[in-house]
């Protein structure tokens, strides 16, 4: 039952070091939004008032659709190794499919909510922000620069499940060799984990 | 060293059941939000405190790290009591200017 393996069998796979090396990279990724996470409440502190105040152009309901989006997605593909594991490749399938439908749905809202406030002449640059008084200007370039940074995540790690799909459906990535998987899962679990924050720290402050 | 191939295998219902806490959660930190409005200081620890219990659940769960070995546990602890103590530290110095 290969329960005997050489040493060096022609495979060198080590899954163990496949997974501290993806969270060793989680850890920078961590860092690099912890950093902003830091500007943030220091720029709140001292604009208390213009930040409560900016938060309020901000749609709670959009960004509670997104939050249940993103939660979802992380169940699907959390379930989508527990389906390869099991071997049931078609299932896995689908449910990397449910969470790519919802990366984009993801997506999809996050270009009518910026499009609204973009019309509105919210955005750096353009006329109503530029009358803004200066905490609310940092309040939205904070909003932009974060939430835009968060938006990028969700393109790469969409790119990295579909090549990861890729390699499900040519059998390069089955229940006993299911690190490339479990490493694009880790990477949308973290992408979730960021929005957790963010959620709360722009839509909800007042 | 059985267990080296045959890794812990989260259950569909597992999953689910992080999903309707987290779902919980949500709900919890938007009324909070929507229904105290005066309470600012209060709101934003309770929003980070509901958040934090949220991504605690994603780790433990969604990233199978109560079930992983215990070095990735403690790695998180010290990235995370690193960048608390970084984020206090900064706050302290703007706070006594």
């Amino acid at each position: 039952m290969g329960h005997l393996v050489l040493p060096n069998s022609g495979h060198n796979r080590d899954p163990e070091a496949n997974k501290m090396g993806m969270w060793l990279f989680l850890f920078t990724e961590l860092l690099l939004f912890g950093g902003l996470f830091i500007v943030y409440f220091v720029y709140r502190s001292m604009n208390s008032d213009a930040f409560l105040h900016a938060s309020y152009e901000l749609d709670v309901i959009i960004g509670t659709i997104n939050t249940v989006i993103l939660i979802t997605s992380s169940m699907t593909i959390a379930m989508s190794i527990t389906a390869l594991q099991k071997g049931n490749k078609k299932l896995a399938m689908y449910l990397l499919w449910a969470t790519q439908a919802f990366a984009l749905a993801f997506l999809v809202n996050k270009y009518f909510e910026w499009g609204i406030k973009i019309e509105h002449g919210i955005f750096p640059g353009l006329d109503h922000y530029n009358h803004m008084p200066s905490g609310e200007k940092l309040f939205f370039f904070l909003y932009y620069f974060m939430t835009g940074l968060h938006a990028l995540h969700i393109i790469v790690g969409g790119i990295f499940i579909g090549v990861v799909m890729k390699k499900v459906q040519k059998g390069e990535v089955t229940g006993e060799r299911i690190s490339l998987l479990e490493n694009s899962g880790l990477y949308w679990h973290l992408v979730d984990l960021i929005w957790i924050y963010l959620f709360p720290l722009f839509y909800l402050i007042h | 060293m059985k267990d080296d191939n045959h890794p812990h295998i989260v259950n569909y219902k597992e999953h689910f059941g992080t999903w309707i806490g987290l779902m919980i959660l949500t709900v919890m930190t938007v009324v909070v939000s929507v229904t105290n409005a005066n309470l600012q200081m209060l709101t934003v620890l309770t929003a980070l405190t509901i958040a934090t219990t949220k991504a605690v659940l994603v780790a433990y769960y969604y990233m199978h790290l109560k079930f992983d070995q215990k070095i990735y546990r403690i790695m998180l602890w010290v990235v995370m009591g690193l960048f608390v103590s970084f984020m206090i530290l900064t706050i302290i110095d703007y706070i006594t200017r």
